[in-house]
């Protein structure tokens, strides 16, 4: 276990550099005159040049990103021009709301997905399978910002049950009640669409086992129904796990969409924030968390798969 | 004398019994298949895709109304107005003109950047799987770096640097979806590289080029074109979702995900501004995912995880 997850991480080391470079030429590219921008228009040259310097934009690309690397490996990832606060500084509160989220509504589509998958799998003909196909369907559809603006319509403001937006409501404040009432709509928006994708691909690997030589063996010892049924999910949980952080990578760059609408004080809000200010070292700093966090949960979800599934770990 | 009789009476019954077994289950089959073929589990979808197409062509011109003009006097005026059936936006402009002139800018922002992919990875598909190692392992891992992004991270950062426009659009999510593509037809390729009709073709004298053409392209073309049809919903989505972000196509022109965004301010007060573009996307993203599907189930059902996976 220990050597499979070494060559696991020794493996993202490549990746993760790409990723950095990638985000490193987004910075490096950008169209018209940083400097220029900085110091406003009729800046004396030899202040043009002090900046020009201190930038370091004088050196060659490679050098550049070497020196970028280095400050992004140390955190610094420059200061936002909207915030006028260092990028990390700005990112790291967020990104602890944003993991919130992240987590209710992978829960959501971990429960809800297995739920719909088994019953489409136990009865693929009946009214529970036709309606979890049906659904599935619809979800696998279903932009996340529609969805968002569909619950904010019909649950907050038709309804009036619950909060449109927010964490804790402004009056009366604050709590775990009051917490979890303002988390229900952002977490199903994001959740619905891997929802649906995880049920799809659990009630096909379901499926399978439960017509496989194993169920029928199970079941010809005399086992309970659900004993079998046990047995079988536990055959085809593989399944769920690698779509399962397929759909946390979803849900990663659903938040840009969801923490907006919902107003969620995340990094996918203040991405949008940075956007509509074109705040570009924020927007690079919001990238690059996203994305190595994304490599990070790749990670997590293969050393799961090889906790629950041996044949991982001894391949190749 | 009575037994052979009888028995050929019961052979005889047993034949027809049997033929009319076969009869029925070809029927069935043929049934079956026409059912796959023109059902309408995939005339329906593909019909309306259709009118969604006339409708991008002809928008602008069956609109009852300008677009663009509007006035602050009918603005946020309901569903059902006379002369505005759809009602107005915050700026009173007819909503229902403004959402049939955006489907030109919508569906364009789907799928042109599908077809620059189908074009752009199936070339780097086939280069990787049929050039030498090095090309391939260097395709490989640029390929593996931008797939480590997820998808619509990667569209922002690409879209950041240029300037708000539907061709934003086109370029940042033809950088997203090429990987994908590239990846599904490296796969064909290289499950057909050592093939024997391509080694009988190389034996009798094509040239490179021509074993690529004749041989290799009518295998993986219907694979990446069906991969490539399930990829226009995702792609209709993202492209408004880049629009929402103030990315892509910019107010005051119409497009599904900028009204979304334009219609923030007023979400709390009339929904239905922002619910109808919302169920518009919504809605032309069922329509084609389930042509997706459709063509997908009538080719098999090799690529149904693989589009699930760019997800």
């Amino acid at each position: 276990m220990r050597r499979f997850l070494l060559r696991r991480l020794l493996l993202a080391v490549p990746t993760l550099l790409g990723v950095t470079v990638v985000v490193f030429l987004t910075v490096a590219l950008i169209p018209g005159d940083p400097v220029g921008a900085l110091l406003g228009p009729g800046a004396p040259p030899e202040s043009r040049r002090e900046l020009t310097e201190r930038l370091g934009l004088g050196e060659p690309v490679p050098v550049q990103y070497g020196n970028w690397l280095w400050h992004a490996l140390h955190l610094d990832l420059g200061v936002s021009i909207s915030a006028q606060r260092p990028v990390t500084e700005t990112l790291l509160p967020a990104l602890g709301q944003t993991l919130l989220l992240t987590a209710v509504a992978f829960a959501l589509v971990v429960t809800g997905g297995t739920a719909l998958g088994t019953l489409g799998a136990l009865r693929p003909r009946g009214v529970p399978g036709r309606l979890s196909g049906a659904l599935n369907t619809l979800a696998v559809s279903a932009p996340q910002y529609s969805v968002a603006l569909l619950l904010i319509a019909v649950f907050a403001v038709w309804l009036r049950w619950l909060p449109a937006g927010g964490t804790h409501d402004v009056f009366g404040g604050g709590g775990p009640f009051d917490l979890v009432r303002h988390l229900v709509l952002p977490a199903t928006a994001a959740a619905l669409v891997p929802l649906g994708l995880t049920a799809r691909v659990f009630r096909t690997a379901l499926g399978s086992v439960l017509t496989s030589d194993l169920a029928d063996s199970l079941r010809a010892r005399g086992l309970s129904r659900t004993a079998v049924l046990r047995h079988c999910v536990h055959n085809a949980s593989p399944a769920l796990l690698t779509i399962g952080g397929l759909q946390l990578a979803y849900l990663l760059e659903g938040v840009v969409f969801v923490e907006t609408l919902f107003a969620w004080p995340g990094v996918g809000r203040l991405l949008y924030d940075a956007l509509t200010a074109r705040d570009l070292p924020l927007v690079q700093g919001g990238v690059l968390l996203v994305a190595v966090a994304f490599v990070g949960i790749n990670i997590l979800v293969d050393a799961a798969h090889a906790l629950v599934d041996p044949r991982v770990r001894s391949a190749r | 004398m009575t037994r052979p009789a009888a028995m050929t009476q019961a052979r005889n019954a047993q034949d027809t019994r049997n033929a009319q077994e076969e009869r029925r289950a070809r029927k069935g089959r043929r049934a079956r298949l026409a059912r796959g073929r023109y059902g309408p589990g995939l005339l329906v979808p593909a019909g309306l895709a259709a009118l969604l197409l006339l409708l991008a062509v002809a928008g602008p011109w069956i609109a009852p109304q300008d677009p663009a003009a509007g006035s602050l006097d009918d603005r946020l005026l309901g569903l059902w107005t006379p002369g505005h059936p759809l009602g107005t936006d915050t700026q009173g402009r007819d909503m229902l003109s403004r959402l049939v002139v955006a489907v030109r800018p919508s569906l364009t922002g789907g799928l042109l950047p599908v077809a620059v992919a189908a074009v752009a990875g199936t070339l780097l598909g086939a280069v990787a799987a049929l050039a030498g190692r090095i090309t391939e392992q260097a395709l490989l891992r640029t390929l593996d770096v931008l797939y480590a992004f997820p998808g619509v991270l990667l569209a922002i950062a690409v879209a950041s640097l240029l300037r708000p426009g539907l061709t934003t659009t086109v370029i940042s999510l033809s950088f997203v979806l090429t990987p994908a593509v590239a990846r599904v037809c490296f796969t064909e390729v290289q499950r057909i590289r050592t093939a024997e009709f391509l080694e009988a073709a190389r034996v009798s004298g094509a040239g490179r080029a021509a074993v690529v053409v004749r041989q290799v392209a009518p295998v993986v073309a219907p694979v990446v074109l069906v991969y490539c049809s399930s990829l226009v919903g995702l792609a209709i989505v993202y492209a408004a979702g880049l629009s929402f972000l103030g990315l892509g196509v910019a107010p005051p022109d119409p497009e599904w995900g900028a009204m979304l965004d334009e219609s923030r301010p007023a979400l709390l007060t009339h929904p239905s501004v922002a619910v109808l573009p919302a169920l518009t996307i919504l809605a032309v993203s069922v329509v084609f995912n389930t042509l997706g599907d459709a063509l997908r189930a009538r080719a098999g059902d090799s690529g149904a995880l693989l589009a699930e996976a760019v997800r």
